[in-house]
């Protein structure tokens, strides 16, 4: 049965596989709660010109996302906040502009390199030693800072307005989340690639949405849902020998679906007897 | 001067090119009870959202607790702020008493877990405004007065010297409305608050408040309940003629045929 932990590339497989779904799953709890699927998404493609300009320059195309995204990000702040244009917006111009950038990158090389577009999918067998270390580095960055700020980006998202009024640098948070996003966006492109990133990014949180009322256990259902549904993904794709990117995303959307039908929050509340009439 | 609690001098405050609030000025004292009235856009919440230090004067200066300018944001954690309350989100996964403990976060170091004096006051808090039974509910499943008192508990959480409430009473029954400024005054009174309320119910305020900031961009009228709330002002608030009507030692103002 587990045979497959015999090779070399299927133990990076899962060892990557878990990086990604922790990262993704904690960071997808602000990402459903503070209604950031767009903006992942956005960043997701905006890591497309940072692949593009990595191959352009030769140089680690990881890196240049992480580069790229975080510059993405940080306009995308700028321009919500300074020029008081809504998010959604920001996100649209500058994640357009980033595509367009990878497109002209792709056109000034000077020969056809088809390891771009295998960024656009993932591809979890291919991922190398040093791509696990930046992966493990930046999943790290990403959960420290959650864990740092546990409870003040829980106010950020509870009520942003109130917690300015609190003293909470509210900007400087909303700013760090959307970084933190973004290196969760390059954390996984190796594994899901940019179209499916967002899947992991929505879909293991927006189960554990489902299932809790609690915040902290929102935290611990994503993490379990996400871990599993890449593991078992990967699994299955080995099995039956599909492309893992999308098993992965196929299980944790069953998943989903599932908790979604078996919701206890469909029905009445047990602790004050609230009916969602969802 | 020095011992003023808020202090306005020819506040003007604008956002992008419109005028808030223009050449505002009034003082309170520590303890004192100060009902804010004005019509829509008249710039009740800018007035609190100054003593916050969220907006900067474009003239005038704002001191709180001794503190202007910039130096607002050191003291804004004495600062208990109840805003306009919106639904919460019914599904958002978070219990009363967690809610009520984010007034503690701002001062909360990285990393740092709440103290079990941080778990007391939460505690106290609950207790004030009578959430305790519902402690343990999902804060967006509490009916619209209970909501109303959490945001309070989570002012009060901080232990502030000052409390700002933004039209606590909108948006809820007539009986919760008057419990909701039972509660006010009570915690005024125990904890001996400077207190700023926005309103635009009159009557609501009157068996509590020391002064009337009555406000339309600027200030119509200040003072006293007995100085500003004669015939003239009100009228002009309401925009229509006022019967004051003296009760059991109290007044109540009545909008043409209508209680206001």
């Amino acid at each position: 049965m587990l045979e497959f932990l015999r090779y070399g590339f299927m133990q990076r497989a899962l060892l990557s596989s878990v990086i990604v779904g922790t990262t993704c799953s904690f960071i997808g709890v602000f990402v459903v709660l503070r209604g950031m699927a767009f903006a992942g998404s956005g960043l997701a493609h905006a890591a497309f010109g940072g692949v593009a300009l990595g191959f352009l320059l030769a140089v680690n195309p990881l890196i240049a996302a992480v580069l790229f995204c975080l510059g993405t990000a940080g306009l995308i702040q700028v321009a919500s906040r300074r020029a008081q244009l809504r998010m959604d917006a920001a996100i649209g111009v500058f994640f357009a502009f980033a595509m367009a950038l990878g497109v002209l990158f792709i056109g000034l090389m000077r020969r056809y390199d088809a390891r771009v577009y295998g960024y656009l999918f993932g591809n979890v067998l291919g991922v190398t030693q040093g791509n696990l270390i930046l992966m493990a580095a930046l999943g790290l960055v990403v959960i420290g800072a959650i864990g740092l700020l546990y409870r003040q980006l829980k106010f950020l998202t509870f009520d942003e307005e109130m917690a300015e009024a609190s003293g909470l640098p509210t900007a400087a948070l909303a700013g760090l989340l959307l970084g933190l996003l973004a290196l969760t966006v390059v954390v996984s492109l190796k594994t899901v690639g940019i179209i499916l990133v967002e899947a992991l990014l929505v879909t293991p949180a927006a189960t554990a949405y489902q299932l809790t009322h609690r915040y902290g256990m929102m935290f611990v259902l994503s993490w379990i849902t996400s871990v599993a549904s890449c593991v078992a993904g990967l699994v299955i794709s080995y099995a039956v020998g599909i492309p893992s990117g999308a098993a992965i995303v196929i299980v944790a959307t069953v998943v989903f679906a599932l908790a979604a039908l078996f919701s206890p929050k469909r029905r009445k509340c047990k602790v004050c007897g609230h009916e969602s009439g969802a | 001067m020095a011992d003023s609690s808020v202090r306005f001098d020819r506040v003007t405050v604008a956002y992008q090119q419109m005028v808030g609030i223009e050449n505002v000025s009034f003082d309170l004292k520590p303890g004192e009870f100060l009902g804010i009235v004005g019509p829509n856009g008249s710039g009740k919440t800018t007035v609190l959202r100054a003593v916050l230090g969220l907006v900067a004067p474009a003239a005038g200066s704002v001191q709180v607790l001794g503190a202007s300018g910039h130096d607002i944001v050191h003291v804004r954690r004495q600062i208990g702020y109840v805003p306009q309350r919106r639904p919460l989100d019914p599904q958002f996964p978070i219990s009363v008493r967690e809610a009520v403990a984010m007034g503690l976060y701002p001062a909360l170091r990285p990393f740092r877990r709440p103290t079990a004096d941080d778990r007391r006051r939460v505690e106290a808090a609950l207790v004030s405004v009578g959430l305790t039974d519902s402690a343990d509910h999902v804060a967006g499943h509490l009916s619209g007065g209970q909501q109303q008192r959490l945001l309070i508990a989570r002012a009060l959480v901080p232990e502030p010297r000052i409390l700002l409430l933004d039209e606590p009473t909108s948006a809820v029954d007539v009986t919760t409305r008057f419990a909701i400024v039972e509660l006010v005054r009570r915690l005024h009174a125990e904890r001996g608050l400077t207190t700023l309320y926005v309103t635009h119910d009159v009557n609501e305020i009157l068996p509590c408040v020391d002064k009337v900031l009555y406000i339309n961009r600027t200030v119509r009228a200040f003072g006293s309940c007995e100085q500003v709330l004669n015939r003239e002002t009100l009228e002009a608030l309401y925009g229509g003629p006022v019967i004051l009507v003296e009760e059991g030692g109290r007044r109540y103002v009545v909008v043409g045929d209508s209680h206001a």
